[in-house]
């Protein structure tokens, strides 16, 4: 099959696997019970109660309540975010913003780091380098990141006094036009290099902490994978023809062994969405994470849906996105099977 | 004056004995959980100019590890080379005939290159041959790397998977050329032999950073399209000669579209496009069908033929060396115990143990490549005693076959045999053909 037509294939099921995960997240969150505590207070009578209920369609059956809800979603109204005391589609865009800019600094760390180590690690394979390398991956990924941000907010911000916390000092920040939202490309369309260097001094630290686990998960499937592809026939024949062996390695081994590292990538965006949640409360990122965190804390379910529903379309593109990237590294990639 | 000792020394290089390759004593080991491994243990034998020379043996005596030491293509750690040497006599095309072949170059178009160090007089560093002496095992890898490929190649026993399986075609036999020809496509580009930069970078697949950018503004493009075309073009014709049907449509296809017996011939034109003067063929027949495997024969026969390139041919096939080998050396338990021109080898086998091998031949219904006929198992390699390889196995040992290793020695001025039967033993019995014990 074409890679186009499995590209529109696949786009043209996506809404229907959207519609499912929205059905799923609907009943998920209405079984941790009703919706209603965060608009009410004490001096509330049943009366005034039972009208919010009305109002918002919670008498109703769930079906009908759902359809509401996706009705409300399709129309881009998610619901009133009680933790922010703002509409959630107005409170959205920052939050994610921050979160899209600490992932992927976080995530070009992992990239690039994990490839760069996992190919060091495995070029030199049971040589020195190669453990120092491994023993720094295995702790990363066994390492919990809350308890590795603890760490480093400890050394670098408590006792040296070397990082800052937060997301940005907020005088520099406050002439640069929002644009993006994400505070080193505005300053940067701005022109403002002072308030670049500020945001990236802030971003430096959570995106490093938040890399880490994903940069050793990566650096450890490419070292596997590298290792096993070096001792492929072709490697040796690579070398019978006269390639120098940072040849091989750059145009033959590690290329192929960036296939099953692809997969691996794909998946650490996962880990680093979840592992936002700890990074942003410890670092006090306003981001998504954070945000989600409260909402659980005060059931504000409008907010809590609508994280839920974004990062499971996020995966669903991300996996998109990985197969054909995957497709394009290893053409023997039967597309659709 | 001068001239006159030009001549004298391109004489010398003509009357030195025609031996492109000599392996002597060659021992390597491989580091086990179970002790060392004495893969390779004390390997000695020549290849002549233009010859092919087969090499036998059971599954794991050691011929691909010995194939392998050409190249240096062991797996060091665990391998480990202790001892011994592989020389290695490069050609150069014959100038007096420009390939063509004529007296001064026995036919073959290509002469032995002069020793640097003696002039051609003969001297210790090439055993008085008067031609340059390479020990392959000992050079720098960058010299290594250039004889790789261009002066030595090699082919694989599976084609599937000795190609790599995300390059095209076209993309992996262009790679020999930008390795060792780059002048040639430079030339062959229409651009001046001075060219240098980023566009001598792309014909000597040297990518550096930015290069990719700059090739792809004005001027540049032009000049690396040209080259890319004269790339294209010497691909093509590389893989023509090995009557590939359509060799520029195959150029952009993966292995993984042709079959077994298309993978081989483009690995054969892979290994014969820059000429080499040595081809190692490990079983390159092996993994194909038997109807493939006539056809491939036959197009590495005839291309050896046409270059009067060596061929090192690695098989456990008796009856294949038989038809395509002029000299065969059997292997046995990380040894050479007999060698020999094929015609005599299998009229008048020495070793028992070819004895052995070629009673269990010929037949048309004995398994393909099995040649387990003879009782028993190959020995250990861990740690061998001084003893015979064979003892254990052979018929006719005695006592001194276990107490005695018999070396290489010859039975004629083109045979030679390691064996107790043609040589007397330091002492105790001598084994004989007539007497069987059992
Ligand atoms: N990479 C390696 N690591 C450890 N031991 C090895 C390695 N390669 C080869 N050996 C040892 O060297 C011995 C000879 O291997 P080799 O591959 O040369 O056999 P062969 O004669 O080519 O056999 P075959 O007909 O099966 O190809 C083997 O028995 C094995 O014990
Ligand atoms: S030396 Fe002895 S054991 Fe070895 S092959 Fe000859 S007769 Fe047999
Ligand atoms: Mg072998
Ligand atoms: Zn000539
Ligand atoms: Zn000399």
């Amino acid at each position: 099959m074409q890679l186009r037509d499995y590209i529109i294939r696949r786009l043209i099921i996506l809404p229907f696997l959207i519609i499912g995960v929205s059905i799923i997240v609907f009943s998920l969150t209405r079984i941790g019970g009703s919706p209603i505590g965060i608009y009410l207070s004490h001096e509330m009578t049943p009366d005034e109660v039972a009208q919010i209920e009305a109002r918002f369609h919670l008498d109703k059956s769930l079906p009908v309540q759902y359809f509401y809800w996706a009705r409300g979603v399709l129309q881009g109204d998610f619901g009133w975010s009680g933790v922010s005391v703002a509409p959630v589609s107005e409170v959205f865009p920052k939050k994610l913003a921050a979160t899209m800019e600490l992932s992927v600094a976080a995530g070009f760390v992992a990239v690039t780091l994990g490839v760069w180590l996992g190919t060091f690690s495995g070029a030199r394979r049971n040589k020195p380098a190669d453990h120092v390398t491994r023993i720094v991956a295995v702790s990363g990924a066994s390492m919990p990141n809350f308890w590795f941000a603890i760490i480093l907010l400890i050394v670098f911000w408590a006792e040296l006094g070397w990082a800052p916390i937060g997301r940005a000092t907020a005088d520099l920040y406050a002439m640069v036009p929002q644009r993006t939202g994400l505070y080193t490309i505005d300053s940067l369309l701005a022109g403002n290099l002072a308030a670049f260097a500020d945001a990236l001094w802030h971003l430096i630290l959570p995106a490093i902490t938040l890399g880490y686990g994903a940069t050793a998960i990566i650096a450890r499937m490419m070292r596997s994978s590298l290792v096993e592809e070096l001792q492929q026939d072709y490697v040796d024949a690579a070398r019978a023809k006269g390639l120098a062996e940072r040849l091989v390695l750059k145009k033959h081994a590690r290329r192929n062994a960036l296939i099953p590292t692809v997969t691996v990538i794909g998946l650490t965006f996962g880990f680093l969405l979840q592992g936002t949640v700890a990074i942003e409360i410890i670092f006090r990122w306003p981001g998504l994470g954070k945000w989600m965190a409260d909402s659980v804390l005060r059931g504000d379910q409008a907010t809590l849906m609508t994280y839920v529903l974004f990062t499971s379309v996020l995966f669903l593109f991300v996996n998109l996105i990985v197969d054909i990237v995957y497709a394009n590294l290893d053409r023997r990639v039967e597309l659709g099977k | 004056m001068m001239g006159h000792l030009e001549t004298d020394m391109a004489d010398a290089v003509r009357t030195a004995p025609a031996t492109v390759a000599s392996v002597r004593d060659l021992k390597v080991h491989f580091a086990a959980k179970r002790g060392v491994v004495h893969a390779v243990d004390g390997v000695s034998f020549d290849i002549r100019d233009g010859e092919t020379l087969g090499l036998v043996g059971e599954t794991g005596c050691g011929k691909s590890v010995t194939g392998r030491s050409f190249l240096r293509l062991l797996p060091v750690p665990p391998g480990i080379l202790a001892g011994g040497s592989v020389t290695f006599r490069p050609h150069a095309l014959c100038e007096d005939c420009d390939g063509a072949g004529c007296d001064a170059c026995g036919c073959t178009g290509r002469k032995a290159v002069v020793c640097p160090s003696c002039r051609g007089q003969g001297c210790a560093t090439c055993d008085g041959t008067g031609a340059e002496t390479i020990d392959l095992l000992k050079i720098d890898t960058e010299t290594l790397r250039k004889l790789r490929g261009d002066r030595v190649a090699m082919i694989f026993q599976d084609p599937g998977k000795a190609l790599n399986p995300t390059l095209t075609i076209g993309q992996q036999v262009a790679e020999v050329f930008l390795q060792h020809r780059t002048d040639e496509l430079i030339e062959l580009a229409g651009l001046s032999p001075e060219t240098g930069g980023a566009l001598r970078r792309f014909a000597r697949q040297d990518h550096r950073f930015g290069d990719g950018i700059l090739l792809s503004l004005p001027p540049f493009r032009g000049q690396r399209r040209r080259i890319q075309a004269a790339l294209d073009k010497m691909v093509a014709r590389a893989l023509a000669e090995t009557q590939v049907p359509n060799p520029a449509s195959l150029m952009d296809r993966y292995p993984h579209e042709l079959s077994g017996g298309m993978r081989q011939r483009v690995m054969i034109a892979q290994a014969l496009a820059c000429n080499p003067d040595l081809l190692i063929a490990d079983e390159p027949t092996t993994a194909l069908d038997v109807t493939v495997e006539a056809r491939i024969l036959e197009l590495i026969r005839d291309l050896q033929m046409r270059r009067r390139s060596s061929v090192l041919y690695i098989s456990h096939d008796l009856s294949l060396v038989r038809r395509i080998c002029d000299r065969v050396a059997v292997m046995y338990a990380g040894r050479v115990v007999e060698i020999g021109p094929t015609a005599e080898v299998f009229r008048n086998p020495r070793h028992p143990y070819t004895r052995g091998l070629l009673a269990a031949v010929p037949t048309a219904d004995t398994p393909r490549g099995g040649l387990a006929a003879i009782k028993g198992t190959v020995p250990e390699l861990v740690d061998p005693p001084a003893a015979c390889r064979f003892a254990g196995r052979c018929r006719h040992e005695t006592e001194a076959c276990r107490r005695f290793d018999p070396t290489l020695e010859p039975v004629s001025e083109t045979h030679a045999v390691a064996c107790f039967i043609d040589h007397p033993a330091p002492e105790g019995d001598q084994p004989s053909f007539e007497r069987i014990t059992e």
